[in-house]
């Protein structure tokens, strides 16, 4: 019998393992059987990987930080507003997971959750984060979106939200070349980031602010 | 005009704006009948202004097709009233923008580049709106290029908007749900061959070949191998819309000119092609500095089957209207007259259609018409209204031909008008068999 290829890098790894899972449903019954099967030592698995969750999590981290290398290799996307750069790195995202498609159902499907989150993406959570921290004070500081105390912290919070129902949507979505997922993003982000840009709401804030501070309401009311 | 911050989403959303739009309407006409009261002599213009406004503002936060629709009705100038025509016009050149990463999306979905790797250069924001797609600019080995881009998800939603439009067509042109019926499917067929960019290209290329030789006419060339089914390529035009080149106060002359190349171009199409581009509005055409008139988009082609074309360009072009009898038996044919129609209503269709072909024909009567005549205008809307108010035309009449055939006519009689244009009408002429 012909001896199999050593598997020497991280990737190869990560391939051989969602071929695993997806041909036979399940996790393999041990990083030993896994291992033997890829003519590995056990140990050499574990300079690579702690765990199977370990690899997991790192298909899905590696998806998400190769988006956000391909959409910031992109020559406009120094001209993109903090808006449209979510959209690119949603854009992107969803493009690489359709060649990863039946993993990532599987993956989603056998994860734990995680605060409502599925715990195999805690991952891909922190480096979604700090893009969207990243994207957020660069729209502040352009004056694109509000900054409003206390609130301000949260937008990040708005974001994830967004990349969590984007993902379900993908999961469930029918339509060819995934084309409702699409107009989902378009729409989805368009409406989170309305609600982060200044607005008359803020407007109507200060302005109170500003009569509470001279002379008080009260006073100014009586003519 | 107010930034649109968002596009109304689901169908229920979209449902919603288009409810709010309805109390609106239903207000207007409670304020105008509220001022009645006080001043009998208060006509409908005002009512009408405050109508169409709120149904464009309505209209112009959904994309596509409910857009369309807003077009459509533009165009019809000889239904509606001239104050829903001024706020639809606006419905032809502005549309919100799709976003730049969604435009990159698009690319990478069908050509695997984005458009900055398949031009040497792309400009992200675009030029101007289509209403089912937006237009950017692009070049090419150093040929200046135009990329049209479709919105995601406009074809999906044509049945759903149409559904929802019907309740205002209803009350704004005071149609039946059944005279409706008859047009919905044709003007949703017509609508998802517009989504259809594949078909698109395929039949700019056949028809710009097709009319190639009529003089003053000019068409885009077009890029087959970078277009898909969401954006088609073709070179860059110079040249202004319509109303923008009345603006520079052309002489006469060109005016002529680019009329009759327009009037060329529809008659070619009509009885050499039996297919006719059915969307003639001013966005659909420019007007290059050397006076010519450029045609940029083939989304809507209707076919004119022998059945149809036969019996309705006879009566133009013979002197068959003389014949009462026969005229009679072709209006049969056309469905204007039906089978079950008394002898009275036979008689009262017999005048008012009649008239009709009459005034539309008028500009064939002669070997020469002058379009800028606003008396004649003047009775095609007078007619116009006044078929919008007898109770005899809330069912339905005609074949389902006439909805594009008439709004094709129309339409290019509108803009010769705006031309103000003189021009020779027996360059094309409708071959009929006569042996008949």
């Amino acid at each position: 019998m012909a001896k199999k290829k050593t598997l020497i890098s991280s990737e190869e790894l990560q391939n051989a393992y969602v071929d695993y899972v997806l041909t036979h449903g399940s996790k393999p019954k041990s990083v030993y059987v896994f291992a033997k099967e890829n003519n590995l030592a056990e140990e050499e698995f574990y300079n690579y990987f702690g765990s199977f969750e370990g690899i997991e999590q790192s298909i899905w981290t590696d998806l998400c930080q190769k988006a956000l290398s391909e959409v910031e290799n992109q020559e406009v996307w120094s001209k993109y507003s903090s808006r449209e750069k979510a959209l690119a790195f949603f854009y992107a995202l969803i493009e690489l997971l359709k060649s990863k498609r039946s993993f990532v159902l599987y993956s989603l499907k056998h994860s734990g959750m995680m605060l409502g989150t599925p715990a195999i993406i805690t991952g891909v959570k922190n480096i979604f984060e700090a893009f969207a921290t990243g994207i957020i004070n660069q729209g502040i500081e352009s004056g694109e979106l509000a900054d409003r105390r206390f609130f301000t912290a949260k937008y990040k919070d708005a974001l994830w939200i967004q990349f969590g129902f984007i993902l379900n949507f993908w999961t469930k979505d029918n339509s060819a070349g995934f084309e409702k997922t699409d107009e989902a993003i378009e729409r989805g982000i368009n409406v989170t980031f309305d609600l982060l840009e200044k607005s008359p709401l803020d407007g109507l804030l200060d302005y109170g602010k500003f009569m509470m501070n001279n002379g008080g309401i009260k006073q100014n009311m009586k003519f | 005009m107010k930034e649109q911050d968002s596009i109304p989403t689901s169908k229920t959303q979209r449902s919603a704006k288009f409810v709010k739009t309805g109390f609106q309407v239903g207000g207007n006409y409670i304020k105008h009948y509220s001022k009645k009261l006080f001043n009998p002599t208060l006509n409908k213009d005002e009512l009408n202004l405050d109508n169409a406004t709120d149904i464009y503002n309505s209209l112009s936060e959904l994309k596509g097709s409910a857009l369309k629709v807003a077009q459509m009705l533009s165009m019809d100038k000889n239904i509606l009233p001239k104050a829903y025509v001024d706020q639809f016009s606006l419905s032809l050149y502005n549309a919100p923008p799709l976003s730049g990463p969604l435009i990159v999306r698009t690319f990478t979905r069908y050509f695997g580049k984005t458009p900055f790797q398949i031009f040497d250069e792309f400009n992200i924001s675009s030029t101007n709106a289509a209403s089912i797609g937006q237009v950017h600019q692009a070049s090419l080995e150093g040929k200046k290029l135009a990329v049209k881009i479709q919105y995601p998800g406009v074809g999906d939603s044509i049945s759903s908007d149409l559904k929802m439009v019907k309740p205002f067509a209803f009350r704004l042109l005071g149609m039946s749900q059944k005279e409706l019926e008859v047009y919905m499917s044709e003007v949703e067929e017509r609508l998802l061959e517009e989504t259809d960019y594949d078909l698109e290209i395929k039949r700019s290329i056949e028809f710009s070949e097709a009319c190639k030789n009529i003089p003053n006419l000019i068409f885009p060339t077009y890029f087959p191998d970078l277009s898909s089914k969401r954006i088609i390529t073709m070179g860059w035009l110079e040249g202004l819309h319509m109303k923008e080149f009345m603006k520079t106060n052309p002489s006469q002359e060109i005016c002529n000119q680019v009329g009759q190349a327009l009037w060329d171009f529809y008659n070619f199409q009509q009885h050499e092609l039996r297919a006719v581009h059915a969307d003639p509005h001013p966005g659909n055409f420019l007007i290059t500095p050397d006076g010519k008139l450029g045609v940029i988009d083939f989304g809507c082609i209707k076919e004119m089957p022998a059945d149809f074309y036969e019996p309705f360009f006879s009566m133009t072009s013979t002197n068959m209207l003389q014949d009462k009898i026969k005229t009679i038996s072709t209006f049969r044919e056309l469905e204007m007259i039906r089978k079950d129609d008394s002898p009275a209503q036979i008689e009262f269709f017999y005048q008012v259609y009649k008239e009709m072909i009459e005034l539309f024909a008028l500009p064939y009567m002669s070997q020469t018409f002058d379009f800028s005549k606003k008396e004649y205008f003047d009775n095609l809307y007078n007619y116009g209204e006044r078929i919008a108010r007898m109770p005899e035309f809330k069912q339905a009449r005609g074949v389902k031909h006439f909805i594009y055939v008439n709004r094709t006519n129309f339409g290019l009689y509108n803009m010769l008008h705006e031309l103000g244009a003189m021009v020779r009408t027996d360059t094309w002429k409708p071959h009929i068999n006569t042996s008949k």
